[in-house]
């Protein structure tokens, strides 16, 4: 039945509106139309449409079968990504709520076994699932030994035993003692660091049976995923348990509301650092009217600090959002009276606005820069708002410090191969108005919006989970992203890593 | 039996051989099959024997090569897959397992290793894109699949869809016919047959042609700890000039490669080169002896084709191995979980 949306611009409300009331299928269309059409842009809006969808999708999902499911959104997320490849965030959220579910059909599986999580062995069995965020580094061979796969003791292995009788399981110490020292199921030989130690995929594997990658590198997509993935024995698994798979679901639907409120409180969380790099009489300069940085200066204009900010106006593509927000504050179109903010020169803070060119000659007077990008790729570049390179490259010419304010969400697993083709062209009508018909005839125009800024000039990422060197990043990848996961075409099919 | 000195093995003639053998075969992987063969033709009973046998013949190969920073990164993983695996309160039944396993499927090894280059290969393929033009430094039988794998099509057959040229930089001191030379050859001789076109250059030349080049691939002898690399002599320079002109630059090595060495400068490697040779006119100016290496004469001169030198980790762009495309800052994360 037409709603409010009729007569309105598609949007990023009114979609969130139309997902309640349309089928998932339409509501699947509607979204890549948008995404196609451009008439949703820019991480946050994405991801938070994106999230909003998967929650629906594993909502309606009728399989009680964690594969399934995974196997569900990974076409869903297929789809999405291929609407608009450059759109990253959606594939990151995409890829985080399959982590959500793998690790939560892990820890189901875990339940399953009866506990036996070894507790008398050594190496130790992390207790999966408790492991969120990155377990302490073991002090002797323990969970990160990638030989803990193969080498558990027996009683943890009579445990799992009946599972893990896929035909993959290599001959790692001859092969014929099945009771005593197979390797365990695959859910260990390959799970990620968020659950467990990155286990089986490095350097022993020349000696063993080859894993798979290591969570540390980051695969090209166009390749195959490893051999092994936690699919063979969740057949089966399926089969025995029915109990485990009610949970599954409900803890997956869980799992992805604490997403969707991790993505809420994105710039709450970031704004919490804010006293830490702000302080009294500096001169800031940033770029674009982005709402992550404008809280983050706010955030410290709140705590009394008095300082200069010099704001590059993003001509031509943000010019006018920017004025806008400079003078009055944020969030004027938001419909939420919570997200609406006050303008810092209310709170006291000289804002300059400067046209980026002036950028170059202001440098050598200015403290620091912050930036906001639009993705944050696997080796700690960025892409971010055109114009963000020149002033890149001018702080790293007069050493000043560049500091970039990203949600987790904008960090993606892919490694940037080429770099060129992550540009995304816009309207050239803004460069040169097309009225002007006879420059128009004779001139090229392009209007790149964004910008590639390399790993080499930034100097820290402030992320929700602290400050982090771009060196760094590969590990919070690890950490939040699933290696099989990260091309969401392959299918679990031994291409790349085989044994012998 | 002796347990101490094994008279009849001599390991380093066995790890020669095997690699005079098998032209596809890596250091690394050759010093594993080595002490493999080792393991075998001696028999230990306890796990306290077989480690000590490991360590003797590990050394006794060390002291034998002159350069032992590529081998030792197979040395090392093998000890420590010992270690692991033999020094587990579970592990008194399964030391003859583990031994006739590895005794066993020494072949199996070798498959496994010669199979990571295929798949860096097929990494590798994403980085060179159409109308790029590559440096290399040749003598690199990892960086020679990548291209080949580039330049072949997807059928197999024929040429591929990839248009890409390739600059490889010669040997530095144009001696003779070595094995790298000829894997040189045959290289470009495979490439040119695709249709690519290759060009030669004198090591003087990099600088004069490095704005042409689009990206920098080397192969290495070892990464090191920090995610620099050891590698032939002229890859440090080539480094130093690709990041001069803003290009980008990748190593390409398979993961048994790493070794847990931390270099801090060109002369830290612990080995013996003499590639600065000062002389008088009264002869050679020998520099007093650090200790680094015993007094065997030439034996433990690294001398010729086999110098190295080493590449600090803020030169490369990323190490693209067999398990994915790691920046150098991984590097050490991954060689933790090993040893400790």
């Amino acid at each position: 039945m037409p709603s409010a949306t009729v007569g309105q611009t598609p949007s990023l409300s009114t979609y969130l509106k139309s997902l309640k009331h349309n089928d998932i299928e339409t509501s699947i269309e509607l979204f890549i139309s948008l995404l196609k059409r451009r008439q949703i842009k820019n991480s946050r809006p994405c991801a938070i449409a994106t999230i909003s969808l998967l929650l629906r999708v594993v909502g309606e999902a009728r399989t009680r079968d964690a594969q399934q499911l995974i196997e569900r959104i990974r076409a869903v997320g297929r789809r999405l990504v291929a609407a608009q490849p450059r759109e990253m965030a959606v594939g990151n959220i995409v890829r985080r709520v399959l982590e959500n579910v793998r690790e939560v059909a892990e820890r189901d599986q875990d339940a399953a076994d009866g506990g036996s999580e070894g507790s008398t062995s050594i190496p130790s069995t992390p207790i999966r699932g408790e492991t969120m965020r990155r377990p302490a580094f073991p002090t002797k061979f323990s969970e990160f030994s990638p030989l803990h796969g193969a080498a558990t003791i027996p009683q943890d292995m009579h445990a799992r035993a009946p599972l893990a009788t896929s035909g993959d399981s290599s001959p790692a110490f001859g092969g014929t003692m099945e009771a005593a020292l197979q390797r365990p199921p695959l859910v260990s030989s390959n799970t990620s660091y968020a659950g467990q130690g990155p286990a089986a995929s490095s350097l022993f594997s020349i000696l063993q049976h080859p894993q798979g990658r290591s969570p540390y590198a980051t695969p090209p997509t166009g390749t195959q995923s490893p051999a092994l993935k936690a699919s063979p024995f969740k057949g089966d698994e399926g089969q025995t348990s029915a109990s485990e798979k009610l949970d599954i679901k409900a803890e997956v639907i869980t799992s992805i509301q604490d997403l969707q409120k991790e993505l809420e409180e994105v710039d709450d969380e970031i704004s919490e650092f804010a006293q830490d790099h702000i302080h009294n009489n500096e001169v800031i300069l940033t770029h674009t009217s982005s709402q992550t940085v404008q809280r983050f200066l706010m955030k410290a204009a709140s705590k009394k600090r008095k300082f200069t900010v010099f704001h590059a106006e993003a001509y031509p593509n943000d010019h006018l959002e920017t004025h806008a927000t400079i003078v009055n504050g944020g969030g004027a179109t938001a419909e939420d009276a919570d997200e609406r903010w006050k303008p810092l020169t209310s709170m006291g803070i000289t804002v300059i606005l400067i046209p980026d060119s002036a950028v170059f000659a202001l440098m050598s007077r200015i403290n620091k820069v912050i930036l906001a990008p639009h993705t944050v790729l696997a080796n700690g570049s960025l892409i971010a708002a055109a114009g963000a390179s020149t002033i890149a490259q001018a702080a790293k010419t007069h050493r000043v410090p560049v500091v970039v304010l990203s949600g987790v969400f904008k960090l993606s697993p892919v490694y940037p191969f080429d770099t060129d083709e992550l540009i995304e062209y816009g309207d050239p009508g803004k460069v040169v108005p097309f009225q002007d018909g006879e420059f128009m005839d004779k001139v090229d125009v392009v209007n790149p919006v964004y910008d590639f800024v390399d790993a080499e000039l930034i100097d820290l990422y402030i992320t929700n989970l602290g400050g982090h060197a771009p060196s760094y990043l590969y590990r919070i990848v690890a950490d939040h992203y699933r290696v099989e996961d990260i091309d969401l075409s392959g299918k679990a099919e031994g291409g790349a890593v085989k044994a012998g | 039996m002796p347990s101490q000195t094994t008279t009849p093995y001599d390991i380093v003639a066995s790890y020669r051989r095997l690699l005079s053998e098998d032209p596809d075969l890596t250091q690394p992987v050759a010093a594993i099959e080595s002490l493999i063969l080792g393991l075998a033709n001696t028999p230990a009973t306890t796990v306290s024997e077989t480690l000590d046998l490991v360590s003797t013949l590990t050394a006794q190969l060390k002291a034998g090569i002159p350069n032992s920073i590529s081998l030792s990164a197979g040395t090392d993983l093998f000890q420590q897959y010992l270690i692991t695996n033999l020094q587990r309160p579970s592990a008194r039944g399964d030391f003859d397992q583990i031994r006739s396993h590895l005794v066993q499927n020494g072949r199996l090894f070798v498959e496994r290793a010669k199979a990571a280059r295929a798949d860096i290969a097929g990494y590798g393929r994403h980085f060179i894109r159409d109308g790029n033009t590559v440096l290399t430094n040749g003598g690199s039988r990892v960086v020679g699949a990548l291209l080949r794998n580039a330049a072949e099509s997807g059928n197999g057959r024929g040429r591929g869809t990839i248009r890409f040229r390739v600059i490889y930089v010669g040997s530095p001191s144009g001696c003779g016919k070595s094995a790298s030379d000829n894997e040189t050859a045959a290289n470009i001789a495979a490439l040119r047959e695709r249709d690519i076109p290759v060009a030669e250059i004198p090591p003087t030349a990099i600088a004069y042609c490095m704005d042409t080049v689009t990206s920098c691939f080397v192969g290495a002898e070892g990464v090191v700890e920090n995610g620099g690399i050891v590698s032939r002599l002229g890859t440090y320079q080539m480094a130093v000039l690709a990041k001069a002109a803003g290009k980008p630059f990748y190593v390409v090595s398979e993961s048994h490669k790493f070794v847990r060495l931390y270099p801090l400068g060109q002369r830290d490697l612990g080995i013996d080169q003499r590639v600065v040779e000062f002389k008088t006119g009264k002869g050679v100016v020998v520099e007093s002896a650090r200790g680094q290496t015993d007094g065997e004469g030439g034996d433990s001169l690294v001398v010729g084709e086999s110098k190295v030198d080493y590449t600090p980790p803020s030169f490369i762009n990323g190490i693209i191995t067999e398990v994915g495309v790691l920046l150098p800052s991984a590097v050490s994360e991954e060689l933790i979980k090993i040893w400790f």
